[in-house]
């Protein structure tokens, strides 16, 4: 199933219906209706703040935040796992109570929440690890499963329905305007490859995963004076030429003008239009190949 | 007085002992160039016989200014020696060496570069270095160790390069004085003669290029010393073999030791050599397609994010220093 919202948008999403405040009166009261908060990094680089309807599939709220001008805050008056969320710009309040069956991690989500609305790139802490396979996923930014209370099956109906909805969200849609543009998000520099290629990134992945190293001599050059290997690998990456090239490369994807080049590189042409879209493509080319591999199998 | 970088043809090339080498090798001549991390006689000694060093300095403009050198020479518009103007910046390392090699007696170079030199003998140093720029087989030659151009980065408005503030400088004897070759500067420098007993025109060089190092403001002048010099590795292999002969063992394993670094020097500027040749494109989607199969990519743009904040908070910080100054 093709999904044109990737799943590496969504930054924390779990189970929570809405709450209303009863007319005149300070009262809140749940509603029964089945829900979910996504918060994701929309295509536009804005924090959105979404509110599903697990029911009847469709966005009721979409909320564009900018950092430090909302937060989620438990309603201490309630008796139940009721939550606000709160605005410093504006008197607006929206109510939530929270479905997950077990209230366990009500806390864990809420400070993720406030991390994210204070800075969109907040690193999530769980105290527990999320995927037992993949501990080392829980200091990062999610890119799938990982931190929804929900079972794939729903996670992928949900991101179905997200993406059949892009742009136009259903339901109330506000945008609430903080400071001066220079705050949005939208508007920080990509992050760049040179921090990703690091030492420290790609010498536990040769550690961890010979079995991914022989693939990467064909793109060694061919003169080296020495037999490709791990060893050299780690020269190469450490090296004050190849931190350069990657540098070159980096600042020439964001000029947005490669989309020639890419194609030759077997990725689509818009993966030449920025860093992002580059490793989204990257992103996109692995699933692929594993997808064919266990088609295989 | 520069013709345009873009349209010259000349790539940037990095200013490093292994490139100067590799260029020297495709000039085929018998010389290395070696870092100096020293001036001081012992280190010198080592390094002999020594034909030039290559003073590379990139000057950092302060508020303070400069003071004049006391040892600056002076003019000589009648050197009888090789020297050409610097035409074209990204030919800078190139046109250094070659204002070094014009003016050692009896080079053993090859036909190419003896005839370039021979046909440019009686120009002015303006036409020589246009001259000598617009050899297409030297451009070739230099611009075989800059990497490929995977994509033309020409037009995209990238940001200059800060090599381009590089400057050479030669320092070499040339009939019984020390002479100071700068490209930029309309003639040679003349800092006298020397004496040739002793260290000879290294004496008089140390002397020049520590008091010019001493009249930039601490802080502002970045700068290499390199030695041109002649190849070490013939005569150790011949010296191995005499001591091996007279069965002196303490000297045999003494020079193997030398050949050994040699030996390894070499092996990694080859490898550095091959990395500068190398278009890197396909080795970096390569390594992200491997970072992305082992389920990292996001974790490690996750952690470029935090990278790239903490760094514009950073800047962010100096910037508000700044402000408050």
């Amino acid at each position: 199933m093709s999904l044109s919202i990737p799943n590496s948008e969504i930054l924390l999403a779990f189970k929570a219906g809405r709450a209303f405040r009863r007319e005149g009166s300070s009262a809140v009261e749940p509603s029964r209706t089945k829900g979910a908060i996504y918060l994701t990094n929309g295509d536009d680089g804005l924090l959105h703040f979404i509110w599903v309807n697990r029911e009847t599939n469709t966005i009721e709220e979409d909320l564009i935040l900018f950092p430090f001008d909302a937060s989620f805050l438990k309603v201490s008056e309630s008796p139940g796992r009721v939550y606000v969320l709160k605005f410093s710009s504006s008197n607006q309040r929206h109510f939530f109570w929270l479905q997950d069956a077990s209230s366990a991690r009500d806390e864990e989500f809420t400070e993720n929440v406030n991390g994210l609305l204070r800075d969109p790139e907040f690193d999530l802490r769980w105290n527990v690890p999320i995927a037992s396979t993949a501990p080392e996923a829980s200091a990062a930014r999610p890119s799938g499963t990982s931190t929804f209370q929900a079972t794939p099956d729903q996670l992928a109906t949900l991101s179905q329905m997200l993406s059949s909805i892009t742009g136009a969200a259903s339901g109330s849609f506000c945008l609430i305007y903080s400071g001066v543009a220079s705050h949005t998000p939208a508007l920080e520099p990509d992050v760049s490859l040179i921090d990703i290629l690091t030492p420290a990134n790609l010498t536990p992945l040769f550690n961890n995963h010979p079995e991914l190293i022989p693939a990467l001599f064909p793109q060694l050059p061919p003169d080296l004076p020495v037999p490709p290997s791990a060893e050299a690998l780690q020269r190469i990456i450490h090296s004050p030429q190849f931190r350069a090239a990657v540098s070159n490369f980096d600042q020439a994807l964001r000029t947005g003008l490669l989309g020639g080049l890419v194609r030759t590189l077997g990725l689509p042409e818009e993966a030449g239009t920025g860093v992002g879209p580059f490793l989204r493509a990257i992103q996109e080319q692995a699933d692929r190949e594993r997808n064919n591999n266990m088609d295989t199998d | 007085m520069s013709v345009d970088d873009e349209t010259s043809g000349w790539q940037l090339t990095e200013s490093d002992p292994g490139v100067f080498t590799e260029l020297l090798k495709s000039l085929g001549l018998p010389l290395i160039v070696d870092d100096l991390y020293s001036l001081d006689p012992e280190s010198l000694a080592t390094l002999q016989p020594l034909h030039a060093l290559i003073f590379l300095f990139k000057w950092i403009p302060t508020s303070s200014n400069s003071v004049a050198p006391q040892r600056a020479g002076s003019d000589d518009p009648d050197f009888p020696g090789f020297f050409a103007h610097q035409v074209v910046n990204n030919a800078c390392a190139t046109l250094a060496v070659l204002n070094a090699l014009g003016n050692i007696p009896s080079l053993n170079s090859g036909p190419q570069l003896a005839d370039l030199l021979q046909f440019t003998a009686h120009m002015d140093p303006q036409t020589r270095g246009l001259v000598i720029t617009s050899a297409d087989w030297l451009r070739e030659v230099h611009n075989a160790l800059s990497p490929p151009s995977a994509f033309s980065l020409d037009g995209l408005g990238l940001p200059k390069k800060t090599e381009d503030a590089y400057h050479f400088v030669v320092y070499l004897p040339v009939m019984g004085a020390l002479y100071e070759l700068d490209g930029l500067k309309p003639y040679a420098l003349r800092h006298g003669v020397y004496n040739e007993s002793g260290e000879g025109w290294l004496k008089i060089a140390r002397d020049v290029i520590e008091d010019r190092i001493k009249t930039y403001p601490v802080g502002a002048l970045e700068f290499n010393l390199l030695a041109l010099r002649d190849d070490p590795l013939p005569s150790l292999q011949s010296q191995l073999e005499y001591y091996q002969s007279i069965g002196d063992t303490c000297s045999t394993s003494d020079i193997l030791g030398r050949i050994t670094d040699e030996i390894s020097k070499r092996e990694r500027w080859a490898f550095e050599n091959s990395l500068r040749r190398h278009n890197h494109v396909g080795l970096v989607q390569a390594l992200l397609l491997s970072l992305a199969k082992a389920g990292r990519l996001s974790a490690a743009e996750e952690g470029a994010r935090k990278a790239l904040k903490d760094r514009l908070e950073q800047q962010k910080a100096r910037g508000e220093d700044m402000q408050e100054d």
